[in-house]
C-alpha cells in the first residue's frame, strides 16, 4: 500500500522489474495513439506529496514537449527500503487529428540505499534522448557528480532554497566538476525572461536611449520569496550596463555607471503583487517602467521624457514552476547569459548580508 | 552606441522601432495576413516598441472603421487567439491614410505625418513600406514615394533606414520583372528591398538548409552519385474560390507558382553549401541553381519537359466542381494552364544527369507541398538479385505543408522465417515533436525586413533569372500553340496523364501522396 493519499494520476501499478514489458502493452493497446519522444523528462524531489502534482504537471507539459517523463519522489524518512511504481501516457490531439503520446514512469523510493537515485534514473532512460533533470528542492547529498556528469540540461528553482548561498555554490561546483558540459536553468531567471526583453524593447526608444547614460535610480520590486529573481534581474541590469558595485546594504545597492556617476538601486518586497511587480529606471526627465499586476498576463511597460510618453503590452512571465518549465524547454539553448551574470549575481549575493 | 539589454538577448537580428507603411491596406493580405502576423509577434514579445501601422489605401475609411474591421479579422484568424489588452496597445498605434495610389499630395501628407510620428517618437524615424496593393500600382507608389522624399537617407538621421517590401508578383515576364527591379532600384537601394516569398518564411522551407548542412549524414549523398531524381510538387484541392479566378487566368501555374516559390524550393535543395549564413552568401549559391537550370527553349524541348494542363468538371471530397473554364471570372476559352508538370535539369557537377520534376496544379486531390528526395536502388547483389528484389528506393520526404516534417523510406525485413521486404516509414512531425505551433512565415518576414535580414527575401538576379526561364517555356507555347496543346484532367486526379507520360518515358513515377 502506498503512502500516498491518492495514486490515480500515476497511472497503472506495476513491478519495477516489468515496466518495459507492460510499457509496451500499453502501446498494444492503444490504435490511434503516436508514442512521441523528444527527451527523457526527470522531475525528480524528496517531497512524495508532490508525486502527484507532478504527474499532472507533466500532463501539461507534455502538450508541447513530447517525452519520456520519469517522476521519482525519493521518502528517505522511511525505514524500510522498497521501491512502488506506475506507469501511464499523457495523450494530446494534435490540430485535433491523431493522438500524441508521451509515456511517464513514476517512482516512490522509500528508505536510504546508496546510488540508487542515479540507478533508477538510468534504467529507464530512451537511450540517444537528452536528459532534462529538473531537480526540485534543495541540492541534497544525491546531487552527486556521478549523476550529475550525465544531465544534459538541469532545471532547479532557487526561490525553493532556504539558503541560497549554498545552494549556489553547489551548483558552480557541480558545473566545474562537468566543465560547463551541463546547461543549467534556475527558474527564477526565467522569472524574468520577459521583464528583460521589455527592458531590451523600451531602450530600442531613442529617448531612453539618449537618457540611459544618465540613468541614477533603479526600483525593483518583488515578493520576498523572490529574492534571488530579483538579485538575478539586478545582476543583468548592472552587466549589461557596464556599472560596477560600490557598497551594499540589504535592500539598497550603490552603483558607478560608465560615466561615474552614482546609480542608486533599492529592491521594494511586496508580498501581495506579482513574484516581479515593478522595474523602474530613472533619470533627470526620464523614467522608463515595467510593471505587472498580480494575476496579470501582461507586462505594462512605459516610457516617459520630456515631450514623450509611450505605453506598450508585452507578455509576462508564469507564475507556475510547470509554465517556466515549459518556457524553458521550448527556448532550448545553452543558457549563456545566465552564466554571463553569475559572476555579478553572486557578488550580490554574497555581498547582501 | 548599441542598446546595451539587447545584446545576447535574442540570437536574431534585432528588429528596430519603426512605421510600417502599407500601400492597398484594404486588401485581403493585410487583414488576413500582415495584422495578424504583427499582432503575434506582439503576442510573442517580439515586436519592437514604437511600430505605428499606417494603412494606405483609396477607400473612403476612417481609422476606427479600419481598426474594427482589422479587429474582426485578427479574432478570426490569428494562430494565438485575441487578447484584448495586446491588440488595444497595437491599435493605438494603427491609422488610416487614404489616398489614390496616383495622388501625390497624398504621399506628400504621409511624408509630413511620418515626421510627425518620428518627432512624437523623439528620433529615429525608420520606414518599411510594404507595397501589398495590386501590381498595376507598383510603378506609381514607387515612384511617388521617391518624388516625396521617402525612399532615400534623411540627413539628420544616421542611421535611419527605409525599406520597401514588394509582394508577389514580381512582374510578369522577364521584361516586366527587370522594368520594376529598375523602378525599385530607382527608387531603394538593392540593400533596402525585400521581395517577398512567403514560402522562404515557412518552418520546413528554412528546415531544408538545416537539414542538409547541419547532419553529416545527408550532405555526403546529396548528390548523383547517390540521387536518381527529386520531385517537387504543389498541389492544390482549391480552384477559383473568392474571386481568384481573374487574377489566375492571366498568370497561370507556371508564372503564379513555379516562377516565384517551386524554382526557391527547388534551388534550397539543389545549392552549394553557402561559405556562411549571409544573406547573399546564401542568396549567391540560390541564384547558381537558377542560373544553372537547361533552359527548354525551342517548342520541341518544351513538349519534350513541360506538360501544362486544365481540369475538366470532376469531384473532390464527394463533392461536384466545375471545370477550369467554366469557373468564376475565367475565360470561356481560356488557354491558361492550372496545372503545369515540368522536368528540369540543373547543370553543374553535382546535379548532371539527376531530372528534378516539378508539378503544380489546382484542384488535385488534396492541399500538399513536399520535396521527395529519390536516392538511387541499392546494386544487384544480394537482396537486390532475388526475385522480387528490393521494394523500393529511399526515398526523403520533406513536407512544406500541411502536416510539416521529414520521413524517410527505408526497407526492413518482414517478420517471419523467410526472407520478405517491405518498405517502412520513419517519420517526423513537426506538430507531435513540438506541441508550440510554429510562427506564420509573415511573422518571421516581417520580423526579417525589420531587423534588416534579406536572406528569406529573394534578391533581383534571383528574380530575373527564375523569369528568363519561364518566358522561354511561355514564348514557346504562345509560338506552338497547336504543337503543344492544354492536356485535360478531370478535377480530382493528379493531373493529366502526359505528365505521367513525362517520368514514365524516364521509367519513374511520381510519388503518390
Amino acid at each position: 500500500m502506498s503512502m500516498l493519499n491518492s495514486t490515480e494520476n500515476l497511472g497503472i501499478p506495476v513491478e519495477i522489474g516489468a515496466i518495459d514489458g507492460e510499457l509496451k502493452k500499453l502501446w498494444e493497446a492503444g490504435d490511434a495513439s503516436t508514442n512521441a519522444s523528444l527527451m527523457n523528462f526527470l522531475v525528480y524531489t524528496e517531497d512524495p506529496s508532490r508525486l502527484q502534482e507532478n504527474s499532472q504537471t507533466i500532463q501539461e507539459l507534455t502538450r508541447e514537449n513530447a517525452c519520456r517523463a520519469v517522476l521519482i519522489a525519493m521518502n528517505r524518512k522511511a525505514t524500510d527500503v522498497k521501491v512502488e511504481s506506475w506507469i501511464t501516457a499523457h495523450c494530446h490531439l494534435a490540430h485535433g487529428k491523431k493522438s500524441i503520446c508521451s509515456e511517464q514512469v513514476s517512482f516512490l523510493l522509500h528508505g536510504k540505499s546508496l546510488g540508487r537515485l542515479r540507478n533508477t534514473v538510468f534504467a529507464h532512460l530512451n537511450s540517444d534522448l537528452p536528459l532534462v533533470f529538473w531537480w526540485q528542492g534543495e541540492f541534497s547529498e544525491l546531487f552527486e557528480e556521478r549523476l550529475y556528469r550525465l544531465l544534459n540540461r538541469l532545471i532547479f528553482d532557487s526561490s525553493d532554497w532556504a539558503d541560497p548561498k549554498i545552494g549556489f555554490r553547489r551548483l558552480l561546483e557541480a558545473r566545474s566538476d562537468t566543465k560547463g558540459g551541463m546547461v543549467t536553468q534556475d527558474l527564477s531567471w526565467t522569472r524574468s525572461y520577459f521583464y528583460r526583453l521589455a527592458v531590451a524593447r523600451l531602450f530600442d526608444d531613442p529617448m531612453a536611449h539618449k537618457a540611459f547614460p544618465e540613468i541614477e535610480g533603479v526600483r525593483i520590486k518583488a515578493q520576498s520569496k523572490h529574492r534571488i529573481a530579483a538579485l538575478l534581474m539586478l545582476a543583468w541590469v548592472i552587466t549589461r550596463s557596464g556599472w560596477s558595485v560600490q557598497c551594499q546594504e540589504t535592500d539598497r545597492v550603490i552603483l558607478e555607471s560608465l560615466e561615474g556617476s552614482e546609480v542608486v538601486v533599492d529592491l521594494i518586497w511586496d508580498d501581495e503583487g506579482a513574484p516581479i511587480s515593478e522595474l523602474e529606471m530613472s533619470a533627470p526627465n526620464f523614467k522608463a517602467r515595467i510593471s505587472r499586476e498580480a494575476g496579470n498576463s501582461h507586462l505594462c511597460q512605459s516610457i516617459c521624457a520630456e515631450n514623450h510618453v509611450a505605453d506598450f503590452s508585452g507578455p509576462a512571465d508564469d507564475d507556475d514552476s510547470a509554465g517556466l518549465v515549459a518556457s524553458q524547454l521550448s527556448r532550448g539553448g545553452k543558457n549563456s547569459l545566465f552564466l554571463n551574470v553569475l559572476p555579478q549575481f553572486m557578488e550580490l549575493l554574497e555581498g547582501g548580508d | 552606441m548599441n542598446n546595451p539589454f539587447r545584446e545576447d538577448l535574442v540570437s536574431r537580428n534585432l528588429a528596430e522601432a519603426c512605421s510600417v507603411v502599407i500601400f492597398g491596406a484594404t486588401g485581403d493580405l493585410t487583414h488576413r495576413k500582415l495584422i495578424p502576423a504583427l499582432y503575434n509577434l506582439a503576442i510573442d514579445g517580439e515586436l519592437p516598441a514604437g511600430v505605428k501601422i499606417l494603412g494606405f489605401a483609396r477607400r473612403d475609411w476612417s481609422d476606427e472603421f479600419f481598426c474594427e474591421g482589422l479587429e474582426d479579422s485578427n479574432r478570426k484568424v490569428s494562430r494565438t487567439g485575441h487578447d484584448e489588452e495586446i491588440w488595444e496597445s497595437i491599435a493605438a498605434n494603427i491609422e488610416y491614410h487614404k489616398s489614390e495610389f496616383q495622388d501625390k499630395d497624398g504621399y506628400k501628407r504621409l511624408s509630413d505625418r511620418l515626421d510627425e510620428i518620428d518627432r512624437e517618437r523623439g528620433g529615429k524615424g525608420n520606414r518599411l513600406f510594404y507595397i501589398a496593393s495590386a501590381p498595376e500600382y507598383f510603378d506609381d507608389i514607387l515612384l511617388n514615394l521617391k518624388e516625396a522624399g521617402l525612399s532615400q537617407e534623411r540627413p539628420h538621421c544616421d542611421g535611419c533606414w527605409s525599406r520597401v517590401i514588394v509582394e508577389k508578383p514580381f512582374g510578369t515576364t522577364l521584361e516586366t520583372a527587370q522594368h520594376l527591379n529598375e523602378v525599385v532600384n530607382g527608387t531603394f537601394e538593392e540593400k533596402d528591398t525585400y521581395r517577398i516569398d512567403h514560402y522562404l518564411g515557412k518552418e520546413t522551407a528554412q528546415n531544408i538548409l538545416v537539414l542538409r548542412f547541419a547532419n553529416a549524414i545527408f550532405e555526403p549523398m546529396w548528390n548523383k552519385e547517390h540521387i536518381d531524381h527529386i520531385q517537387i510538387t504543389c498541389a492544390e484541392h482549391l480552384g477559383m474560390e473568392g474571386g481568384r479566378g481573374g487574377y489566375y487566368d492571366e498568370a497561370g501555374a507556371l508564372r503564379d507558382m513555379v516562377q516565384n516559390h517551386l524554382l526557391q524550393l527547388l534551388s534550397l535543395v539543389a545549392m552549394e553549401p553557402p561559405t556562411d549564413l549571409t544573406a547573399d552568401g546564401v542568396r549567391d549559391e540560390k541564384v547558381k541553381v537558377i542560373r544553372s537550370l537547361r533552359q527548354w527553349d525551342t517548342p520541341e524541348l518544351v513538349a519534350e519537359n513541360v506538360v501544362r494542363g486544365q481540369y475538366v468538371a470532376g469531384n473532390i471530397n464527394g463533392k461536384e466542381v466545375p471545370g477550369y473554364r467554366d469557373e468564376d471570372r475565367v475565360k470561356s476559352d481560356s488557354e491558361t494552364e492550372a496545372y503545369v508538370a515540368l522536368r528540369c535539369m540543373v547543370d553543374t557537377w553535382r546535379w548532371s544527369g539527376v531530372p528534378f520534376y516539378v508539378r503544380v496544379g489546382k484542384r488535385l486531390p488534396k492541399k500538399a507541398t513536399e520535396i521527395s528526395v529519390h536516392f538511387k536502388e541499392t546494386p544487384s547483389v544480394l537482396f537486390n538479385a532475388m526475385p522480387g528484389g528490393v521494394p523500393t528506393g529511399n526515398v526523403l520526404v520533406i513536407r512544406i505543408q500541411p502536416d510539416e516534417g521529414i520521413s524517410l523510406m527505408i526497407n526492413s525485413k518482414l517478420p517471419g522465417t523467410t526472407l520478405r521486404m517491405e518498405a517502412v516509414k520513419m517519420d517526423f512531425h513537426y506538430a507531435s515533436s513540438f506541441g508550440k505551433s510554429s510562427p506564420e512565415a509573415y511573422e518571421r518576414l516581417l520580423l526579417d525586413a525589420m531587423a534588416g535580414d534579406a536572406t528569406l527575401f529573394a534578391r533581383r538576379d534571383e528574380v530575373e533569372e527564375a523569369w528568363r526561364f519561364i518566358d522561354k517555356i511561355h514564348k514557346a507555347w504562345a509560338d506552338s500553340a497547336e504543337q503543344l496543346p492544354i492536356a485535360e484532367f478531370p478535377a480530382g486526379s493528379w493531373g493529366p496523364w502526359e505528365a505521367d507520360e513525362l517520368l514514365a518515358k524516364d521509367g519513374r513515377t511520381w510519388r503518390r501522396l
